[in-house]
């Protein structure tokens, strides 16, 4: 039992962290209809900054996360500009815009290995410290938990954004209809631009929570970001909440076939549940929308 | 397609010897690269492993650049096929040469392309790109760690005892390298059979390839297997030539190698992916020093291609010739007549017309009223029967609106069904629940006892029910006449393979696909722009092609959603004589227009729609002495025919 939940936690902590990638995926799939691939490579840039600030250069942990959104959220507009806003801009054909994501996470992978060099991965401190919370009879490290409540928080924010506020309103909308939403005075462009800024800062806050967990191995961004798309699958496409649960069904499932199958093979757990998912329900789990947006 | 270019009296079609050569020198440096490197044969099975990538990228040109499916992680499948051969060469070390291990690469790969493809392309999309990707990110994955497969280290086939291959050297070179031009050639023969007529239709757009009656799932889902086999195929090849298989030999890295070289070369162009893929791959064999750097070339390569070049290499090769005099250019329209005008027995004088020469246009009056000389177009599809389309209390919602509600009507075969209503009024959506891209909310849709309403729209379309689109839906980097094809094979039949392989039967159905598409066109008066690409056609023109699309399904019903908007009074005379024609021949024509007039003078039955209901149904004369449609649309209280 203890196993279990032990587990359990891990893989709500793991799960939380492909829950805020799917997060930021909707963002910018909501107002732009597209897909940004490099988004899981965003949150490496993310982790690497941590990792320089806090093991190389010792500063606090408030200065840390305010680099960090810097760096990422500068990241996320030269993103915008070079790879996504020309097929904003233009109608979309085919899916140049997914090579062109796919073309800036490669671009963003090379240079963080090169920054990085031939670094073994090292541990990253947790902003709470490196202490554990007794629940249920399970020690649980705090990381793990604070992972989870960010993302909690973020979702409930975001929620509240595109409920409540004329903005959140107006960046729905874009993706629904580009064209009408230009006759009501929305600017494609600015909207595409005001969705990767959220989306750089939901992407750092989860690379800052998540650094302590996935510690400074910058090569996985492109595995984050996979994982991320099945979490969106999995909770089905255009649903915040469904984000979330599909992340942290992602996450408990890979440490359950850890658990009962294979430490060795914990990457099949997640192409299972994709294939799974699709066959069975291909809007996911909260999806309600059909994704033919291509 | 030379015979047809005679036709035209255009000596070499639009080809030129700049097209042949690319292929031509790429043969000869291919089979020759090894006498220039020259230091053994070390050097040979480097060249072979990129020789087996070769036909991947081949295999992802067919899937994604003709068929549209990204299916990105079809290293996945090269990979699996790779260790389905070595493994059977493992254990069965006496009996398996390479014939053997491609087999079995073709049908593993098969296997496991259907496993990625099938889940997900109930989605569709950029789902298959990312579910593929993570196959391929998945499967090496687990090959590091399964002993099975060699985990890290890998099978090395050299080292099993009892295999000893049958080839090697420069023989082997030979065949693997004649084994790529194979994989090229039948990319070509696929490309330009009736399979790959569909996968691009399908690729341009589903609502088109549905429209003339291709079923999607099945198409992609070929796309796919035959992508697959051909990677897996390619698995083969790689160990046989590379004797040894492990978890780094097909990196998710390499899947984006392979992209960054169909994209640069041109996808959807039967040599830009092989000539982008010899870059990029050649780059990362060869260069190693600064292999860590490599990343970001490929990557800024990819990204300025895929934003400035989205066609790649070749594509801007054609531009560069034709700027250079080496391609005649493509003759321009908009200063020339747009269609219908030039006499079909006097092919020269097409060709001026075409060209803008202003004194075309006066001999091609002439030649009489366009269209007056039709072939009757009797049904072929649902000629079976000679039960009217009869749609029963027809009702449909968006959201809170009424789009159709309560519309019932009759489309007799041999008569023209006028369908009237302003902006909004319901029309399209009528026209769409007819053709089955929407679904009834109440009512039902039939001919006979065939109900329509619960059947797939591609169904709809082979049961003899062909449409237009109120904005043209062509593909627009094919031809005029490529676009008219593919209709026509929905009815004239034979297999695939009969008309990749260009079987006996095959040749033959080809050959009358395209005769009969001409034949449509050209009775539309379109033969000079039969080999011009649709992007380059006028609107006009763009609808006429579209309407000899629909035409050439040899329906019994035909649905047109306003086909004379936007078209010159010429065209306009044209589309009217259609409609008749199309009537006298037996068909059943249901015609959206807001030309009025045009509408009265044909119709046999006019349907007026305003706010998703039925206004007027009756004949023309009825309508002009009905007070209710002037009432409506001009505000007054007296019949049509006294205010106008």
């Amino acid at each position: 039992m203890t196993l279990f939940l032990t587990a359990l936690f891990a893989g709500l902590a793991v799960g939380s962290v492909y829950g805020l990638i799917a997060l930021s995926y909707t963002v910018v799939f909501n107002s732009t209809a597209i897909f940004n691939v490099a988004q899981g490579d965003l949150m490496m840039a993310g982790v690497l900054v941590s990792y320089f600030c806090l093991d190389r250069w010792h500063l606090p942990q408030i200065v840390t996360l305010l680099v960090i959104v810097g760096v990422v959220v500068s990241l996320s507009l030269i993103e915008e500009r070079v790879a996504v806003r020309p097929f904003v801009a233009r109608p979309v054909v085919g899916l140049g815009w997914f090579i062109a994501t796919l073309a800036f996470s490669l671009i963003i992978e090379t240079v963080a290995s090169i920054i990085y060099g031939q670094n073994p991965v090292v541990p990253i401190p947790g902003a709470l410290g490196n202490g554990t919370v007794t629940v249920a009879g399970v020690h649980v490290a705090t990381k793990f938990i604070l992972a989870f409540v960010v993302m909690i928080v973020i979702l409930v924010a975001l929620e509240v954004f595109y409920k409540r506020s004329w903005l959140g309103t107006a960046m729905r909308g874009v993706a629904e209809d580009r064209e009408v939403a230009a006759l009501r005075g929305i600017d494609a462009l600015r909207i595409s631009r005001l969705a990767f800024i959220i989306a750089g800062l939901v992407t750092a806050l989860a690379a800052f929570v998540v650094a302590p967990i996935v510690s400074a191995d910058v090569t996985v961004g492109l595995t984050y970001g996979l994982k991320g798309f099945i979490a969106l699958a999995a909770g089905g496409f255009g649903s915040l909440r469904g984000c979330v649960i599909g992340g942290l069904l992602l996450g408990v499932a890979e440490q359950m076939f850890d658990l009962y199958v294979s430490s060795n093979y914990e990457i099949l757990a997640g192409l299972i549940l994709v294939l799974i998912v699709l066959a069975v329900r291909p809007s996911g789990l909260f999806g309600t929308r059909a994704v033919r947006q291509v | 397609m030379n015979d047809m270019a005679v036709r035209l009296g255009l000596r070499d079609g639009g080809r030129t010897w700049l097209r042949w050569a690319i292929p031509v020198v790429l043969i000869i440096v291919l089979y020759i690269v090894p006498q220039l490197g020259g230091d053994g044969s070390f050097r040979l099975g480097e060249y072979e492993e990129i020789l087996s990538f070769l036909v991947i990228a081949v295999a992802l040109n067919i899937a994604m650049g003709y068929g549209g499916q990204y299916i990105l992680g079809i290293t996945a499948v090269f990979a699996v096929g790779a260790y389905g051969a070595i493994l059977a060469a493992k254990y069965h070390p006496h009996g398996i040469g390479l014939v053997a291990m491609c087999i079995i690469g073709g049908v593993v790969g098969a296997v496991g392309g259907l496993i990625i493809g099938l889940p997900a392309l109930r989605v569709g999309g950029f789902y298959l790109a990312l579910v593929s990707l993570f196959a391929a990110l998945a499967i090496p994955t687990v090959a590091q760690q399964w002993g099975l497969v060699g985990a890290d280290t890998g099978i090395p086939l050299y080292a099993v005892a009892g295999f000893a291959p049958q080839i090697g050297g420069e023989e082997l070179y030979i065949i693997v390298v004649s084994l790529v031009l194979l994989a090229t050639l039948f990319s070509w023969a696929l490309v330009h059979s009736r399979v790959g007529h569909r996968f691009v239709a399908l690729h341009t757009s589903p609502q088109l390839a549905t429209s003339i009656g291709i079923r999607a799932y099945r198409t992609q889902l070929l796309a796919i297997l035959i992508a697959s086999i051909m990677a897996g195929i390619a698995g083969g090849i790689y160990v046989y030539t590379q004797q040894f298989f492990a978890p780094g030999s097909s990196s998710v890295q390499f899947a984006i190698l392979l992209l960054a070289g169909m994209t640069i070369g041109g996808m959807g162009t039967i040599t830009g992916p092989l000539i982008g893929s010899i870059i990029i791959l050649g780059i990362n064999q060869f260069f190693t020093s600064f292999q860590q750097y490599n990343g970001i070339v490929f990557g800024v390569l990819l990204l300025g291609f895929a934003v400035f070049l989205p066609n790649g290499l070749m594509a801007r090769l054609d531009v560069l010739s034709e700027r250079l005099g080496i391609r005649p250019r493509a003759p321009s329209l908009t200063s020339g007549p747009s269609h219908g005008t030039a006499p079909v027995t006097a092919p020269a004088a097409a060709v001026t017309s075409a060209n803008g020469a202003p004194a075309a246009t006066a001999a091609t009056v002439t030649a009489g009223k366009p269209g007056a000389t039709l072939p009757a177009w009797p049904p072929v599809v649902g000629a079976d029967s000679s039960d009217p389309l009869v749609v029963e209390n027809a009702k449909r919602s968006f959201g809170g609106v009424t789009a159709v509600d309560n519309v019932s009507l009759t489309l007799v075969r041999g008569q023209i069904h006028g369908l009237i209503g302003s902006n909004g009024s319901g029309k399209t959506t009528l026209l769409n629940l007819i053709s089955r891209f929407y679904t009834l909310d109440e009512g039902q849709i039939a001919v006979g006892s065939n109900r329509l309403d619960n059947q797939p729209a591609h169904a709809v379309a082979r049961s003899g029910i062909a449409r237009t689109f109120q904005s043209p839906k062509l593909m627009l980097r094919e031809t005029a006449l490529e676009n008219v094809i593919p209709a026509v094979e929905l009815r004239v039949r034979c297999t695939g393979p009969e008309s990749i392989l260009r079987l006996p039967r095959g040749v033959r159905v080809n050959r009358q696909a395209r005769d009969e598409a001409l034949e449509i066109l050209e009775a539309l008066g379109l033969h000079h722009v039969l080999l011009q690409q649709a992007a380059a056609l006028p609107h006009g023109t763009r609808r006429m092609v579209e309407l000899a699309r629909a035409i050439a399904l040899r329906p019994s019903f035909v649905l047109l959603d306003e086909p004379a908007a936007g078209l010159s009074p010429v065209e306009l005379d044209l589309v009217t004589e259609v409609c008749q024609n199309l009537a006298r021949s037996g068909v059943g024509v249901l015609l959206i227009e807001h030309n009025v007039p045009m509408v009265l003078s044909i119709a046999d039955t006019v349907t007026c729609l305003h706010q998703g209901r039925i206004l007027f149904q009756g004949t023309p004369a009825e309508m002009r002495a009905d007070t209710t449609v002037a009432s409506v649309f001009l505000g007054i209280d007296e019949p049509l025919e006294a205010s106008s």
